[in-house]
């Protein structure tokens, strides 16, 4: 089969069948992430990344190539979770670029778009480095361009520049040490290599899969009714303290751009949106009609912000506060009378309008907790086995009402994302590239909401520079690292970004870690209790701590961070 | 002419230290819910301290009424003649009323007695080891207006910064101005206040821990000091043992010319509470 012209149709195809490609073999790329922690999700971001690409794909399906790629590049912008998804993201933003306005393209244009695509992507990473997808990237498009040189057909093309990728994926072991190390081959560029595949396949005429294709599910009410209702009573048995106190249901009938005043409907904006609003949020739709449930504070807003994208129909909305009163009210002669706590300026609440609103990404409630209390206004759910997306950052933005925005990513694999979403937004957002918790937190305390924007930034900064983090989790592989050689289900300590100690107990491991760490100079150490680990095990720490280093302070908090049994923050 | 230094107890001004220099000092009312108590007349340091942590009602203070400073006034006026000079020294009005009340009590004597008061902006010994170097230039013979150049002189070049325990009292005690923004954190954080050039309880910088904080404090002080001679005080309230560790880490670091370890009276302590570590240093 030879194509000498790509268009929207065909373009689409061989995303679909990339996307489709990418999302069986994620167990595959994220196995190789380099670091024998439970967490590896390189292919987990670069698959709900380009998920996203390929579903705003489907909604604005267009035979022309300029604007079929202009709505992949849409979709991965929003979607794009961890450095390689942002990276993916940055590609096909350079080609979308490149053919804009186009119908069709030949080779060339083809090949030199994916030329413009790697620049985009190495002008967003501050650092590139080699040895990674931007290295497979790279080298394929160069093979791309003189292969079109040679030929107009656009298969002969895709298929030089896949056995590139391929070639030079192979040879980055040989480029960054570390993949040596752990004998793996990188993994971002293993996600690449599939979605390369998947477009050879499609343009060779394999059609693509009947996942890609699957129509939505049409929205049956009696089964939406019946999932409301479930997810209702557990609500009500856990519930104990009611933030979102009004039960809201109703339904959206899409309206199709013919009425001016309508905006576009797009579910996981819309998703997304409403979950800022409340809890329990469920949405089900079609092309028509969408199904909303949610718990919230304000069901006015919900309404209004639904109301833009067509009419309300079906609204339902109850008080939960009177209902739980109710039930309350019946068993207030069991319930102990409760003591009454003294208000602080922070649980008062704050003017509406905002200097500075504070965005932080966090796993775990009691750290999650912990961030509210330094006054971080969204706490956005992740780390390192959940990136949050471009968009998910942009509607933290949009959800707050302030003239300085500051990021607080909190994780290495997150801090592009967060500055992806600085750049498409319009608000004047800072995005202080933290990569731990402790280093968030250290940055909360440098925060002076008094200061200007640039002193805070330059204070922030300064603080993570003083801080050292510590984590310790279990291998999920036997490898081994530097000097450090271990068995799955050992407990390793990574100081910073390095395996220091690995053994299989976790109080051995742990202590290891911190006399790694702590030293002469060490003023405070904070430790915070995570999944697996308990709170007697953080106190044996802090005394083993106390023995060796008297005049360091510790402090012990429930974190409750998934995976990581300690996080370790010395300062 | 004979120049009398008056004060409020506020200033932490040591008994024997204030009768040996002839320093007066207007006390101010510590109140435990109905039981009234005269700043370091009728409740020390000690008895307070011990109170404070078997009270359930929060303690509460006053200043003294225009008419206790009109009396001091006319004391004085007898004790030392019609042509007495009085320099009242007084706690910051950012903070207390106190200042007021002795204008006040100023502008209601009825015969004309040279007084002048001064807004420190200050508080506890800060103002205090002001009075006493004033009252000692006095006893040394200087003159009205050489007094007033050097106290003037002092409230401008002395530094202090102080750590609380909590927040809490200088909170429920609305002494915490433009502090407040620190509060509410679960983790440990250390508030660094300061009093700023207006007289308030102002937040320097915050830190995590006790140590990193002494630390900072230092460190800001070695800026100040230049390695040059300085007098120093540590403050504190109920925690002596700490007080005196900083203090001889400070004689080691610091070219120290003239040092004071103190323990703050009740009603700084009302507005603190326990566990209060204050630094104050001034040119030597």
């Amino acid at each position: 089969m030879v194509h000498t012209r790509l268009d929207g149709v065909l373009f689409s195809r061989m995303v679909y069948l990339g996307a489709s490609l990418l999302a069986k073999n994620v167990k595959v790329v994220d196995g190789l992430n380099v670091f024998p922690v439970p967490d590896g999700d390189t292919g987990t971001n670069m698959n709900m990344t380009l998920a996203s690409g390929a579903e705003e794909l489907r909604r604005k399906e267009s035979p022309l190539l300029g604007e079929a790629a202009s709505a992949l590049a849409k979709g991965l912008l929003m979607g794009a979770r961890g450095n390689s998804g942002v990276i993916l993201s940055q590609l096909f933003r350079g080609f979308s670029k490149a053919v804009n306005g186009k119908e069709v393209i030949h080779s060339r244009q083809f090949a030199e778009a994916l030329k413009a695509g790697v620049d985009s992507a190495y002008q967003a990473v501050m650092k590139p480095v080699e040895g990674t997808i931007l290295t497979v990237a790279r080298e394929a498009a160069e093979v791309a361009v003189r292969a079109a040189r040679a030929s107009d057909d656009i298969v002969m093309v895709m298929e030089k520049t896949y056995e590139q990728a391929q070639a030079t994926l192979l040879r980055t072991p040989e480029m960054l040490p570390v993949l040596k190390e752990v004998g793996v081959v990188d993994s971002g560029g293993q996600g690449l290599l599939f979605i390369y595949e998947g477009f050879l396949r499609a343009l060779r005429g394999e059609a693509p899969e009947d996942a890609a294709h699957k129509p939505k599910p049409v929205v049956n009410e009696a089964d939406l009714d019946k999932l409301v209702h479930e997810q209702h009573a557990q609500i009500h048995m856990k519930t104990e303290d009611i933030h979102f106190g009004y039960c809201t249901e109703f339904m959206v009938h899409i309206s199709h751009s013919t009425e001016p005043n309508k905006k576009p409907f797009t579910e996981g904006l819309f998703r997304s949106q409403l979950n800022q609003m409340g809890d329990s949020l469920l949405v089900v739709s079609d092309d028509e009609v969408v199904k909303v449930h949610i718990h919230a504070e304000h069901p006015g807003n919900v309404l209004q912000y639904a109301q833009q994208f067509g009419s309300l129909h079906r609204i339902k909305i109850e008080n939960m506060r009177e209902q739980h009163a109710n039930i309350l009210k019946a068993e207030e002669s069991k319930v102990p009378q409760a003591v009454p706590v003294p208000q602080t300026v922070a649980a008062r609440g704050e003017a509406e309008e905002l200097t500075y609103g504070l965005i932080a990404v966090a796993s775990g409630d009691g750290i999650a907790k912990i961030l509210r209390s330094m006054g971080v206004h969204v706490v956005v759910e992740g780390g390192q086995t959940m990136n949050p997306s471009t968009e998910d950052f942009l509607n933290a933005i949009q959800g707050l009402y302030a003239s300085e925005i500051i990021i607080l990513p909190n994780n290495s694999n997150i801090v592009m994302a967060a500055q992806q979403a600085a750049e498409l937004s319009d608000a004047s957002v800072t995005v202080i590239p933290t990569k731990s918790i402790p280093q968030g937190l250290a940055a909360l305390v440098a925060f002076n909401g008094a200061a200007g924007a640039e002193a805070n930034a330059a204070a922030m900064k300064r603080a993570i520079a003083n801080v050292k983090t510590g984590m310790v989790t279990h291998a999920v592989r036997d490898t081994r690292m530097g000097d450090v050689e271990f068995k799955e289900g050992d407990y390793i300590g990574i100081a910073e970004k390095e395996i220091v100690t690995a053994c299989p107990d976790l109080q051995q491991s742990a202590v290891a870690l911190l006399m790694e760490m702590v030293d002469e100079d060490s003023e405070i150490v904070t430790v915070f209790i995570g999944e697996g680990a308990t709170q007697e095990q953080a106190e044996a720490l802090e005394a083993a701590l106390a023995d060796a280093y008297p005049n360091v302070e510790v402090e012990i908090q429930e974190g409750g961070q998934p995976l990581y049994s300690f996080i370790f923050s010395v300062e | 002419m004979p120049i009398v230094i008056l004060t409020d107890s506020a200033s932490d001004i040591d008994a024997s230290v204030r009768q040996s220099l002839g320093i007066v000092a207007v006390p101010l009312k510590v109140m435990f819910g109905a039981e009234t108590y005269q700043d370091g007349v009728t409740i020390s340091s000690a008895e307070f301290f011990a109170k404070l942590s078997r009270s359930n009602v929060l303690p509460t203070t006053s200043q003294p009424s225009p008419l206790e400073f009109a009396e001091a006034y006319k004391a004085i006026c007898e004790q030392y003649g019609k042509d007495v000079q009085i320099i009242a020294i007084m706690l910051s009005a950012a903070l207390s009323g106190t200042y007021q009340s002795a204008m006040i009590a100023k502008s209601m004597l009825e015969e004309s007695i040279d007084i002048t008061v001064i807004d420190s902006r200050k508080a506890s010994y800060v103002h205090g080891m002001i009075c006493v170097e004033a009252a000692k230039a006095a006893r040394e013979g200087k003159g009205k207006q050489q007094i007033l150049d050097m106290i003037d002189r002092y409230l401008d070049d002395v530094q202090v910064y102080f750590i609380v325990d909590t927040l809490e009292f200088l909170q429920k005690g609305g002494r915490i101005g433009r502090a407040a923004a620190v509060i509410g954190s679960l983790l440990n954080i250390k508030p660094i206040l300061t009093l700023d050039p207006a007289g308030y309880v102002t937040a320097f910088d915050k830190v995590r821990g006790t140590k990193k904080a002494l630390n900072r404090v230092l460190e800001t002080f070695q800026e100040y000091a230049q390695g040059k001679p300085v007098k120093a005080v540590v403050l504190h309230s109920a925690v002596p043992d700490q007080a005196a560790e900083i203090l001889e880490r400070i004689k080691q670091e610091f070219p120290v010319a003239d040092s004071h370890l103190k323990e703050i009276g009740p009603v700084i302590g009302t507005h603190t509470g326990p566990g209060l570590l204050c630094i104050l240093m001034a040119r030597a």
